[in-house]
């Protein structure tokens, strides 16, 4: 088969990181190819340098045998490349055919030929069996269509080298298994396909070939059909997986911490996000919410924190009732909340590192007084939870904005927890975007926190992170949660039905 | 981290503001010179005068710290507001309304002992300015009306509705310009002991606010929050903090201090209130807490450069010709570059360059 | 004399032929905000760039002696304004706000140094070198009773404005150039993305804006008045601002916005002819703009609550 596109020896460097090195990918039209490796490996780097959306500082680029410079989007496109990203690139007002068309919209005369756009969009989404209705707003499409869209922007624009950034990170199982049908037939019409991601098990099913990546090298490419999941971890990471075991001993479960009873939350537009949501959390428990983002997960912990007004319902910490509080006296009454987005909610990252450490506790003795705040006492405070948990910082009063994401979250889980008042802990996606050791060390502060007799509700999109740490699981599609019960050997299939939408 | 490489870390941080502030006053200077040129003139004398008449003797110097009392007031005031994100433009009417308040207690209240009369007159200023701020607060925390147009709105109902109290209900009969009856000699702030200059206690009072407000943002739990909330509402409001009570303190604290500001150049500077007394103190002010980046010490020598300029101008204009708005000009393009992170980013990859392992 | 006697002597059809006249300049201006509104930019500049408008008309058309010349030298100053405003903003990255602020100072300063410095005049600078816009009569319809005094007899760029509200439309709303633009301001991103040149949009944004702002400063001191005095602007460009977040991006309906000011405008100066304080008048504009900004914030609020107190509708599931 001839070659779609090389890269070679490609090198990428930003202000302190090497994001590239030495980097060589060659791949065959008609493949589908997987490049795999855990955040910061260098692959979405990688990726946008094949896009013109970066440029590399040394390395040549082949495109169907011929040799390219990229320096923009523009260039890609022509070239006959698409992206799609993680992070959907859609005009929100627009509809979905107005955004397949965007920048090379069929005319009529000086005018935008509307109608010509909704039936070149509609014919190409039949050819393909990618469906959508192209006279959707964007902001009324599922997520799925959102996602078929990009990939008929793609198309629409001739791609035959398609990029997929982390396509399943936001799909249900169902939904994946939908997309990976799509896929296998644009690479059977002679489109080939890079796939980033670093789910093995969906690599595994889904790709001919896995170039794995690792400290911006690349570690090897190996034939998916030759290849286990372990193997490719091993070269992800460089070692065997820590798989963190399932608990063995059923903790110390005490007396319920955490009471949610028919609680129904609506978001900003109206629509129910959170219907009829109960759950019990007990003491020294850990209870997972699993489910695909969006589906009500921000909600939940928004209302239970005080930041969303519920419907109805009745939400009880240790038996009094919080609903509708505000969140300060919810905060007080022992409840701590690590925030899914940490860089826009978690903390400012323009103040300074105490500045955020404080945050919560600051307007209570021992940290001030009526008026004016004991600085030195939070300062000795801060730096007391600085070590304790492990926050790399040049200083308690450099900005945070100098800390790297894992640090970050440190701090957020510091505040949070520092203070050792909580009853209940609400940890929404508490390991995003967190290297390895991160990701441990914050696991182990949770695991920790239960054994002062605390609860945790763990929500997040990491399947499995909510298996390795919960006692429980229970599953949230759209917006309704139903029980999963206890981590065991068929957990896996229960959520994944549950995940799906099917009845428990 | 060594104390060594802390101290390092510092003297860079120093150096960068530094050069960050010379380019900014050398492109100022550089766009003035262009402007000079246009009508003729030569842009060095036009300087030299400009120097002369700002600093040139004691006296001129003097007069400029009393200019500068107000625009410290009105910079301050901005940057309450700015430091939490409330973009008030509305100083300029907030100052208007204090100092119309100020005049009023200062003329039409008599007998009393002249410390109590210029406290009352102060308070009358700050207590109308923070009012004045009101509306627009409440607008934006009610219906989230943006509040940068609203407060723009309202400087000019103020500046309209004092020019129509001075032009009627209590226009002066003796007065040539429209205004009100000069105030008591009570209500009056006593000059300091500088032979031939205005320079009154308004500055030392301008001073102690400075400080004031420096302890209030950095060392009380409300400036605490109002900073949070200026850096991140989402994350004040998540961590518990009142946000919408921050809001509305900081567009009050704001107003408050513009009023005084009014009060105090009218008890200190005018003795009564005159129709469009004001030749943009509280449009300075802004400009001013932008170069002191909202900082509320900086304020003091920003607003002090600024009081230079301004009386620096009308020298400069007798001596050699150039008009006075030539320093309008010059206050723009420093505002213009105020806020460009280029030069800073710039400077800092250079200096890193120059100074390697600093952390 | 009894209310409506007096009422009828000042709503008079005069005061409406005024109201469109008053409504021209900040028309001009409210198009240039929705232009850069459109590209992502809050253009708080728009009194400055009307401001430098207005005095460069004035000098065009007495270098040159004709109010088109005039016309041109307003938009070509500013042009270089806003781009001097796009440079700092989009490549330096300085808070457009700020930049904002920053240009109307600096207009301020500029044109009344010049006014010293070139046309040797202090305060405001009126003379007869200064050649201003006829008006022009209509053909037919200034022979129709009403509709003539209303609509005919204006200056030409009055016409130009109210046919600028169409263009704008038109080119915003139908064109691929709209099209794109409107997309690098909801979501630049997104543009980048499909290979939109999103500066170069934005850029066009702020210059079509400057332009805009080019035509109302012509018409402040060559068509309504034929002078050029300090302050002439007197707050339009915030109306105007008022008049776009009104609008919410739609010329149509910032145009009613422009109305009502213009009607106040008008209004202002009718009662003033009646003896009334030309200070309680004259705040009539910025009066009426609240009024028009608090409307617009209430409108808004309560689609929001409307969406809010309907019952959850079973038929729109949270999707995935």
């Amino acid at each position: 088969m001839p070659e779609a596109v090389a890269m070679l020896h490609i090198t990428k460097t930003f202000p302190g990181v090497v994001a590239n090195k030495d980097v060589n990918l060659v791949v065959q039209r008609g493949e589908i190819r997987a490049i795999v490796g855990e955040n910061g490996a260098g692959k979405t780097t990688l990726m946008r340098i094949l896009y013109g959306l970066e440029r590399a500082d040394s390395g040549t680029i082949r495109v169907k045998g011929q040799e390219v410079k990229i320096p923009n989007a523009r260039v890609a496109i022509a070239l006959g490349i698409g992206m799609v990203h993680q992070h959907f690139k859609l005009v929100p007002s627009y509809t979905l055919a107005q955004n397949i068309v965007l920048g090379v919209e069929p005319r009529r005369g000086p005018f935008v030929d509307h109608e010509r756009a909704l039936r070149e969009v509609h014919e190409l989404s039949a050819r393909y069996g990618l469906t959508v209705n192209g006279e959707k707003k964007v902001s009324d499409a599922s997520v799925g269509e959102q996602q078929r869209a990009e990939i008929l922007k793609a198309l629409y624009r001739g791609a035959d080298i398609l990029i997929l950034d982390e396509p399943t990170s936001v799909l249900t199982d169902m939904e994946t298994d939908e997309l990976f049908i799509m896929l296998r037939r644009l690479a059977a019409d002679g489109k080939t396909i890079l796939f980033i991601s670093h789910k093995l098990r969906e690599v595994l099913e889904v790709s001919d070939n896995t170039t794995v990546m690792r400290g911006g090298r690349v570690v090897g490419t190996v034939k998916t059909a030759e290849t286990s999941d372990r193997k490719l971890a091993e070269m992800m990471i460089g070692r065997e997986t820590v798989e963190i075991p399932p608990r063995e001993e059923p903790p110390q479960v005490g007396q319920p911490v955490l009471e949610l009873e028919g609680v129904d939350v609506y978001d900003s537009r109206g629509i129910p996000a959170v219907r009829e949501a109960s759950l019990v959390i007990r003491s020294g428990e850990v209870v997972g919410i699993a489910g695909v983002e969006g589906n009500g997960q921000v909600e939940l912990a928004e209302a239970i924190t005080g930041l969303q007004p519920i419907a109805c319902g009745r939400i009880r910490l240790e038996g009094r009732e919080i609903q509708n509080r505000s969140t300060r006296q919810i905060r007080q009454a022992g409840v701590a909340h690590i925030p899914s987005d940490r860089n826009s909610t978690g903390v400012a990252l323009e103040a300074q590192v105490w500045e955020n450490l404080i945050a919560v506790d600051y307007h209570a003795p021992p940290y001030s007084g009526m008026l004016v705040l004991a600085i030195n006492r939070i300062l000795s405070y801060a730096k007391d939870v600085v070590t304790r948990f492990g926050v790399q910082t040049p200083g308690l009063k450099s900005p945070t904005r100098n800390l790297s994401g894992g640090n970050v979250q440190r701090l957020v889980v510091a505040r949070e927890l520092g203070s050792n008042r909580a009853r209940v802990v609400v940890a929404a996606q508490p390991t995003r975007g967190i290297d390895i050791a991160g990701t441990e060390a914050i696991r182990r502060m949770l695991l920790e926190y239960t054994g002062r007799g605390a609860g945790v509700l763990l929500i997040s999109a990491d399947l499995d992170e909510v298996l390795a740490l919960s006692d429980r699981v229970m599953v949230m599609y759209r917006g309704r949660l139903a029980d999963a019960g206890r981590v065991d050997e068929t957990i896996r299939q229960r959520v994944g039905r549950l995940m799906t939408g099917a009845e428990p | 981290m060594s104390s060594k490489a802390r101290l390092k870390g510092l003297l860079i941080g120093v150096a960068m503001q530094a050069a960050n502030y010379a380019l900014i006053l050398i492109m100022a200077l550089v766009v003035g010179a262009a402007v000079i040129l246009v009508s003729g003139k030569n842009p060095i004398d036009a300087y030299i005068a400009l120097f002369q008449g700002a600093l040139g003797s004691p006296i001129k110097i003097a007069d400029t710290l009393d200019r500068s009392s107000v625009l410290i007031l009105t910079g301050l005031a901005a940057a309450v507001a700015f430091r939490t994100s409330v973009w008030n433009l509305g100083l300029e009417g907030q100052l208007y309304a204090g100092a119309f308040a100020a005049a009023w207690v200062g003329f039409s209240i008599h007998g009393l002992p002249s410390p109590i009369h210029i406290t009352l007159c102060l308070l009358a200023g700050t207590l109308v300015g923070g009012l004045w701020g009101l509306p627009a607060i409440l607008l934006k925390l009610r219906w989230d009306v943006n509040e940068v147009v609203s407060t723009l709105m309202l400087n000019y109902i103020a500046i309209l509705f004092t020019a129509y109290l001075v032009a009627f209900p209590f226009r002066s009969p003796t007065a040539f310009m429209p205004g009100t009856e000069t105030l008591d000699a009570t209500a009056r702030l006593p000059r300091l002991m500088i032979p031939g200059s205005v320079l009154n206690i308004g500055f030392l009072i301008a001073l102690a606010f400075a400080f004031s407000v420096f302890w209030f943002l950095y060392r009380t739990k409300l400036g605490y929050e109002l900073r949070m909330v200026g850096f991140n509402p989402r994350f004040a409001g998540y961590a518990g903090m009142p946000v919408r009570r921050s809001t509305f303190l900081a567009m009050i604290f704001s107003g408050a201090l513009a009023g005084l500001g009014g009060a105090v150049v009218i008890t200190g500077f005018f003795g009564r209130f005159i129709s469009s007394f004001s030749v943009g103190y509280g449009w300075d002010g802004m400009v001013i807490s932008l170069l002191a980046q909202n900082h509320p010490l900086g304020v003091i020598p920003a607003a002090i450069f600024y009081a230079a300029l301004a009386n620096g101008a009308l020298a400069m204009q007798s001596a050699t010709g150039v008009p006075q708005a030539l320093v309008v000009t010059v206050k723009g393009t420093i505002m213009f570059f105020v806020t460009v992170q280029f030069f800073i980013a710039f400077l800092n990859r250079r200096l890193r360059q120059w100074m390697p392992s600093t952390s | 004399m009894d209310a409506f006697d007096i009422l009828g002597r000042i709503i008079t059809l005069t005061l409406f032929a005024a109201t469109l006249r008053m409504a021209t300049p900040v028309l001009f201006a409210t198009l240039g905000g929705i232009c850069s509104a459109h590209s992502g930019v809050f253009n708080v500049g728009l009194e400055g760039l009307l401001d430098l408008g207005a005095f460069f008309a004035v000098v065009g058309s007495v270098a040159l002696g004709s109010p088109w010349a005039g016309l041109a030298l307003a938009i070509v100053s500013c042009l270089v304004a806003s781009l001097v405003f796009a440079v700092i903003h989009l490549e330096l990255k300085a808070h457009e706000i700020i930049v904002g602020l920053a240009l109307n100072l600096f207009a301020y300063g500029l044109t009344n140094y010049l006014l010293v410095a070139i046309l040797k005049a202090t305060g405001f600078y009126k003379s007869p070198l200064i050649i201003g816009f006829q008006p022009v009569n209509i053909p037919l319809i200034e022979r129709i009773p009403i509709v003539g005094e209303l609509l005919s007899g204006h200056s030409p760029l009055v016409y130009l404005g109210f046919l600028g509200v169409a263009l704008a439309y038109v080119g915003l709303f139908k064109t691929p150039w709209g099209f794109h633009l409107r997309a690098v301001g909801e979501n630049a991103d997104a543009a980048e993305a499909v290979g939109i040149n999103t500066r170069l949009m934005k850029y066009a944004g702020m210059l079509l804006s400057g332009a805009l702002c080019g035509f109302g400063g012509a018409f402040l001191s060559l068509a309504y008045l034929n002078m050029f005095s300090e302050n002439m602007t007197a707050g339009r460009g915030w109306l105007a601002l008022a008049a776009v977040n009104f609008g919410e991006g739609r010329p149509l309906k910032s145009l009613v916005a422009c109305l009502i000011f213009g009607f106040a405008d008008a209004l202002a100066i009718r009662l003033q002819q009646f003896g009334l304080p030309s200070q309680l008048v004259l705040m009539l504009p910025y009066v009426a703009t609240l009024v028009v900004l608090i409307l617009s914030a209430i409108q808004r609020s309560r689609k929001a609550e409307q969406v809010l107190e309907s019952p959850p509708p079973a038929a729109k599931p949270v999707e995935v």
